[in-house]
């Protein structure tokens, strides 16, 4: 079955939904996904909104720059607990046995999950970043405006967003598979996540020039990545394994 | 669905957990809307064996089959095919009765989830908690929804892990009662369980491992007379008298006999065969009769069994 079929699958799509209703009544998750998103759009638009370039270190681009950092950071840490608890949750609870008799095999199984991560996360991820855009077109002095409306911002985060909170995902996924504990998990994830965003570090510090060939190659090359980690995650998760080491 | 043979069929089914064999060789069949309980103490292979049928674990060596499908090697058709229900009742906490239900009738893509649903529910006895969150039920409801989720897209083949484990006496009489009403319905039904007087009424077949190996395997009298004999007791009204002794002693068919002041226990060559002449002999004799049975039930059958050494081990 192609990666396509996989996710129009019914029984991926009952799993998502199956997963959402779980992640909207789990408060640990729900917190995270509430106070991280607002605290990665309040401090960016305070930033530049309070913006003095007497007192600013470096000019607009960079406080631009800083900005733009925590819109592409939220995507990538806002799915790492919820990948966490992917397949350990489930394990805890004691779901996971019957959850493994369900006529999914394990692509489906982990794309059901995948897609009720990466659904909640983009959508908090764009919806902030429009709510920065709408501030800073009414809000926010012109000499910092003008860089932070540059189109290829917002061209930037359509095209990485999902490819970093696919990365961050299956990352997330992966350990869980592995680990007999959330917070190893989560560790874990942290420790290959958060290196894993020096190469967003240097487009937004413009140390490498953020145009579309720049946003273009980065897409390409965490697109190649999640392709390979995703059949790693797939190798990586072993039935037997998950149950035994409840 | 394809079936040639058994419902549910196992061929030398090995399986190891690093040096310990939790499962010697299993050959058991179980045929189309039998009920058969596995039983045995912990340890004896009887959740190893569920799990393999049920595709959580795979064999290392002989054939799994459920309905002619090969579990090792094609688990999704038989995962279609099964209902499975662990000894934990294993449900979403925090989410609805009636979504724990529904989940996974969408997952099985049976054509109308909300009447499945509603269905099974039905059938469970938990209709009218549906709403409730499953975390909130007590075990006995619990385990009732589990059934239900486990029935909702009408498997041919059910697995239940130790039905009725934790459950009041008329919870677990309940419970009792759903699966034998769902073996009427034609279910074929593998079940673990400790309860061996729940096995005695309810099974049409027992099978009772110890240790890996498969020692016993018939109906609850099969394995009684195998365990304890051609057995059988006879209560009187009143005292014994001599003619009585003597319709009992000069019968051919007894091979030894045990005498009580107001009963008898006899053991005869065949107890389903002899036991209709011997009583037949002892009302021509004047004895008034108040009750013929075997003697032993399944449970000190079962004891005798765990009492003798295992074949193949040290001690054997």
């Amino acid at each position: 079955m192609s990666n396509a079929a996989i996710t129009s699958s019914p029984g991926v799509r009952a799993l998502a939904r199956k997963e959402l209703r779980e992640l909207r009544r789990h408060r640990m998750i729900v917190a995270t996904a509430i106070v991280l998103p607002i605290a990665f759009l309040v401090l960016p638009v305070l930033n530049l909104l309070l913006y003095e370039p007497s007192r600013a270190i470096g000019g607009p681009d960079f406080a631009v720059g800083q900005a733009m950092f925590c819109f592409f950071l939220t995507p990538v840490i806002m799915p790492a607990t919820m990948a966490a608890y992917g397949i350990i949750g489930e394990r805890d609870q004691g779901t996971l046995e019957p959850l493994l008799t369900l006529p999914l095999s394990d692509r489906e199984l982990l794309a059901g999950k995948v897609a009720a991560i990466l659904l909640p996360t983009l959508g908090a991820s764009f919806g902030i970043y429009a709510l920065y855009m709408a501030v800073v077109a009414l809000a926010v002095e012109p000499p910092v405006r003008s860089p932070a409306l540059d189109w290829t911002w917002p061209f930037g985060l359509l095209l990485a967003a999902p490819l970093l909170a696919l990365f961050s995902t299956l990352t997330g996924m992966f350990f869980s598979a592995r680990s007999k504990d959330v917070r190893i998990a989560e560790h874990l994830s942290g420790l290959v996540l958060l290196p894993s965003m020096l190469p967003v570090l240097l487009i937004v510090t413009r140390t490498v020039e953020p145009s579309v060939l720049t946003w273009c190659v980065f897409a390409a090359a965490v697109a190649a990545i999640d392709a390979g980690l995703w059949r790693l995650v797939v190798r990586a998760f072993d039935r037997e394994r998950a149950i035994s080491t409840a | 669905m394809r079936c040639a043979g058994p419902a549910i069929e196992c061929r030398a089914v090995t399986r190891r957990f690093g040096a310990r064999t939790a499962l010697h060789a299993l050959d058991l069949d179980v045929e189309a809307g039998e009920i058969v309980g596995l039983l045995g103490p912990n340890g004896s292979g009887k959740t190893t064996t569920l799990r393999i049928l049920a595709t959580l674990l795979r064999p290392d060596s002989g054939t799994a089959r459920i309905l002619s499908w090969d579990v090792a090697a094609e688990p999704m058709q038989v995962r279609r095919l099964i209902g499975v229900m662990p000894e934990r009742p294993s449900l979403y906490d925090r989410h609805p009765v009636e979504d724990n239900v529904r989940f996974w009738a969408e997952v099985h893509q049976v054509r109308d989830p909300g009447a499945a649903v509603a269905r099974a529910l039905e059938f469970a006895g938990v209709a009218d908690r549906a709403r409730d969150p499953a975390g909130s039920l007590s075990k006995g409801l619990k385990q009732r929804v589990a059934l239900a989720r486990a029935i909702v897209h009408r498997p041919p083949v059910l697995l239940l892990d130790e039905p009725s484990s934790g459950l009041d006496p008329s919870a677990a009489a309940s419970m009792e009662g759903l699966i034998r009403d769902l073996a009427r319905e034609g279910t074929t039904i593998l079940l673990n369980t400790h309860r061996l007087a729940e096995a005695e009424r309810l099974c049409d077949r027992v099978a009772i491992l110890r240790e890996g190996h498969l020692l016993q395997v018939g109906t609850p009298q099969q394995v009684r007379a195998a365990l304890l004999g051609h057995i059988v007791e006879v209560e009187f009204a009143g005292l014994v008298d001599l003619p009585v002794r003597r319709a009992v002693e000069s019968f051919p068919a007894v091979r030894e006999v045990w005498w009580s002041p107001s009963a008898v226990r006899c053991r005869l060559s065949d107890a389903g065969r002899d036991t209709p002449e011997l009583v037949a002999r002892l009302v021509r004799a004047g004895a008034a009769i108040v009750a013929v049975r075997p003697a032993g039930d399944l449970e000190r059958a079962y004891l005798e069994l765990m009492s003798q050494p295992v074949p193949g081990s040290l001690a054997a």
